[in-house]
């Protein structure tokens, strides 16, 4: 899989394949936007007693693929997401991103849309989207053009000019993450996204969501309690256990599991939630 | 292939609990600030610019130990005097009234508006008209801390009279209470309420207005006293009595605080802390 | 005008005119019943008159500029400062634990407490004011500053780390934009306590301004002029909170 290089391209946006090589193509092709999360521990301190959320977390995610986490509530799976994204530092174990260990605080390769959409109240949507791009060094021009244009690819164009405090729940998330999308990341963080909105609302979102992740194909790590979504959107799923949580199982998931009217998602279901504790029927 | 590597431990070397970390930065804090006092002290100490009288913490505490001994309680206790007549007038003429006004739809249009005009003036520009009024004694202070405190606690009143929650109105209706049951068992605990919060809220402002009613009165109490020992250039003896002042404030808000709580647990309310 | 607007204008404006109508009333009244002179309580169109008088008066002006430059110059310090110290308290944990016992207690120092000691360092010139108002200041804007950057929602700061803003841009450009309505309002507060600290402060002793003015004013029981001056305070203090409020909305209100 070929790696972008940093600098910026004029439009119309290139898919990743036309990007040139960089010193970092040099790299095993195997391990190029590869996530490997390998005996994580982490603990934090709560009202002054220790808490151990995760407990040996290791898991690999191959290059371009979706891994959706599932488990019981609370059981560390947003703890997992900071940790790769740097916002947190592992009490133990380590996180590695296309071969380099993930550094804290800032990592210009991934991006990352949180449960909260977490847009700037004071900024228009267009300007939200913008800012990322700029902190990375964008010409205020060039991050307007692209986050109107990523905007344009989640569906609210015409909502680049509105303030956040006049979105719904749905158009606030779809914000974020195009914010997460416009920063070309190589790994995309997804933190229950698509939670905070109605049922209707999340089934179309997860029907856009395949479409924008074909443009670059970036690795997506996508946190989510719902296992139907997992099994809709993902390539594998991550199961974890109770807190303090671990990998209970990888789950596989192929194409002819996504039917939902097949006896194959069926199966795919049944095994997961078994694998999570949770049997499929209701006995009366 | 790979242990557990620590890669940078959350947690430091040497682990404290959290409160005795911050207690311990807290008093590093106030050492900080004595020592840079100090400094100061000794560096203005020789003619070094306008604040050339600044004594040292030990000074000052020396000031307050012999304050202590001698008329500290006496002008304690007439400033406190002064304060509670003043803020139990204010309080209990800012309940009264603040129901009424509450209650009644035409007796608060009409006069609320001259209520909310006057309150930004705060009772400390009256001190003057104070005098002219009641002269330098004890009416024209309780005069001033009960207006303070009145100008706080109406808000309160009004507020607490008319907002009874939505959910008690629909309980009271379903148990088909009248008029003066609801008056007795809402509207009177609820305004009650209010006002014992807000009466925690006007402690510090009435504290600040006796101080400045006694520096201008300067007949008793601790202002008097801050006054005489400014006139005989006594610095320590200043900072010493603005120490006691402070400190009475401190212990009354603390006091306070806990009584609130004990008494109105369920309404810790942190919009409405003082600031 | 139908006749609900019309009942609803009615209520809304003429129901408080009657209010002050009746306290110009019981005011009169309270004059005439008791037999008070003017020392005492001068009647409402004295105080009108005088205020009219003093308004064409320069001395008046004078001292109106002085009291507000004093304020004015306090204002800005006590603010600026505010801001910074209050920020760097609710950015940086270790810093705000070891400053907060120090600010907590000299917050229970009242501003007029100092107001003796100011004088005999600063005597009566402007600058022991300034000094007293950018205290009185201070100590409202650390404190809201300090408790509004610390309650910006936690996923704005997880953004911004995201995005790769560092922690420097993070709290200038989200914390202190994200806390600006609420540090707006304090800015209010603070304009109160700064205007009342200046008028107390000359009150006990300033060679100029406006409480110089009402005190000489109460010395001599020019009732009229005291009356006057404190509805001049109100009107003043009023106007800045006006003023404030409403540049705080403009640059800083979101919502």
């Amino acid at each position: 899989m070929k790696v972008q290089t940093e600098t910026p391209h004029p439009s119309p946006l290139p898919a990743r394949g036309e990007s040139e090589h960089s010193a970092v193509a040099e790299r095993n092709d195997a391990q190029r936007g590869e996530l490997v999360v390998e005996r994580v521990f982490h603990r934090y301190i709560s009202a002054g007693r220790e808490i151990d959320v995760l407990h040996d977390v290791s898991f690999r995610i191959e290059p371009g693929h979706v891994a959706c986490v599932v488990g019981p509530s609370g059981c560390g799976k947003s703890t997992l997401l900071g940790l790769a994204a740097g916002l947190l530092r592992p009490s133990g174990g380590m996180l590695r991103f296309d071969g380099a260990p993930v550094a804290i605080g800032r990592n210009p390769h991934l991006g990352m849309a949180f449960q909260q959409p977490g847009l700037f109240p004071w900024m228009s949507v267009r300007e939200n989207v913008a800012i990322g791009l700029r902190t990375r060094g964008q010409t205020r021009r060039d991050a307007r053009r692209i986050a109107d244009e990523f905007l344009d690819t989640v569906g609210l164009a015409d909502f680049r000019d509105a303030y956040p405090s006049q979105l719904s729940g749905g158009m606030a998330q779809r914000v974020g993450i195009a914010r997460a999308l416009a920063l070309r990341p190589r790994l995309l963080l997804l933190d229950e996204p698509f939670a905070a909105v109605d049922a209707f609302t999340r089934l179309k979102l997860q029907q856009e969501f395949k479409a924008l992740l074909r443009l670059d194909r970036p690795t997506v790590l996508f946190v989510t309690h719902d296992v139907p979504e997992a099994i809709a959107l993902g390539d594998v799923i991550v199961a974890m256990t109770q807190r303090p949580a671990s990998v209970q199982r990888i789950i596989p998931v192929a194409r002819e599991d996504r039917d939902r009217a097949s006896p194959a998602y069926a199966r795919k279901l049944a095994e997961t939630l078994a694998c999570l504790g949770v049997t499929s029927d209701i006995q009366d | 292939m790979a242990t557990i590597a620590n890669s940078g431990a959350a947690t430091p070397a040497v682990r404290l609990s959290p409160r005795v970390g911050a207690w311990l930065l807290g008093c590093a804090g106030a050492l900080v600030a004595l020592a840079v006092w100090t400094l100061l002290s000794q560096l203005l100490a020789h003619g070094g610019g306008v604040i050339n009288r600044l004594p040292t913490p030990l000074a000052v505490a020396r000031k307050l130990v012999a304050y202590a001994g001698k008329d500290l309680a006496s002008d304690l206790l007439a400033s406190l005097h002064v304060f509670a007549v003043g803020w139990l007038v204010g309080a209990a003429s800012a309940a009264l009234i603040g129901l009424v006004l509450g209650r009644s739809d035409r007796l608060g249009r009409t006069f609320l508006p001259i209520v909310e005009a006057i309150r930004p003036v705060s009772s400390i520009a009256w001190v003057p008209l104070a005098i002219v009024w009641f002269g330098f004694g004890l009416t024209s202070k309780v005069f001033l801390v009960g207006l303070a405190v009145f100008l706080v606690v109406i808000v309160y009143a009004v507020d607490g009279s008319r907002r009874v929650p939505a959910d008690l109105e629909r309980t009271a209706t379903m148990l088909g209470m009248n008029d003066r049951q609801r008056f007795v068992s809402l509207v009177l605990p609820g305004t009650l309420s209010e006002v014992l919060i807000g009466s925690r809220v006007a402690l510090m402002s009435g504290w600040g207005t006796v101080i400045v009613a006694e520096l201008v009165a300067a007949d008793s109490g601790l202002g008097a006293h801050l006054i005489a020992v400014e006139q005989s250039y006594d610095v320590p003896a200043i900072m010493a009595t603005m120490i006691c002042f402070a400190a009475t404030g401190f212990a009354m808000n603390a006091a306070f605080t806990w009584a609130e709580r004990r008494m109105l647990p369920w309404r810790h309310d942190r919009e409405r802390e003082a600031t | 005008m139908s006749e609900r607007s019309r009942s609803l204008l009615a209520r809304q404006v003429a129901l408080p005119l009657v209010g002050v109508a009746c306290v110009l009333a019981i005011w009169q009244a309270t004059l005439v019943a008791y037999r008070l002179p003017a020392i005492v309580l001068p009647s409402p169109l004295a105080v009108a008159k005088t205020l009219v008088d003093l308004v064409q008066t320069s001395a008046f002006w004078r001292d109106v500029g002085v009291s507000l430059f004093e304020f004015f110059a306090g204002y800005a310090i006590g603010v600026v400062l505010g801001l910074f110290v209050g920020m760097l308290m609710g950015e940086a944990r270790r810093f705000r634990m070891a400053a907060a016992p120090v600010v907590e207690s000299l917050r229970f120092v009242v501003p007029f407490a100092w107001i003796p000691l100011t004088i005999l360092w600063f005597g009566t010139s402007y600058v022991g004011k300034i000094l007293l108002v950018a205290y009185a200041v201070f100590f409202v804007m650390v404190v809201s500053a300090a408790r509004a950057v610390a309650q910006v929602e936690p996923t704005l700061s997880r953004v911004g780390t995201m995005l790769g803003m560092s922690r420097w841009r993070l709290a200038w450009q989200v914390h202190l934009r994200a806390a600006a309505p609420t540090l707006a309002s304090a800015a209010r507060a603070a304009a109160a306590i700064g205007w009342i600290a200046v008028v107390a402060a000359e009150y006990i002793g300033a060679s100029a301004g406006l409480g110089l003015m009402i005190t000489n004013a109460a010395t001599s029981l020019a009732t009229s002029v005291v009356i006057g001056g404190m509805i001049v305070i109100g009107v003043i203090g009023a106007g800045v909170s006006a003023v404030i409020g409403a540049l705080a909305r403009r640059w800083f209100d979101y919502r």
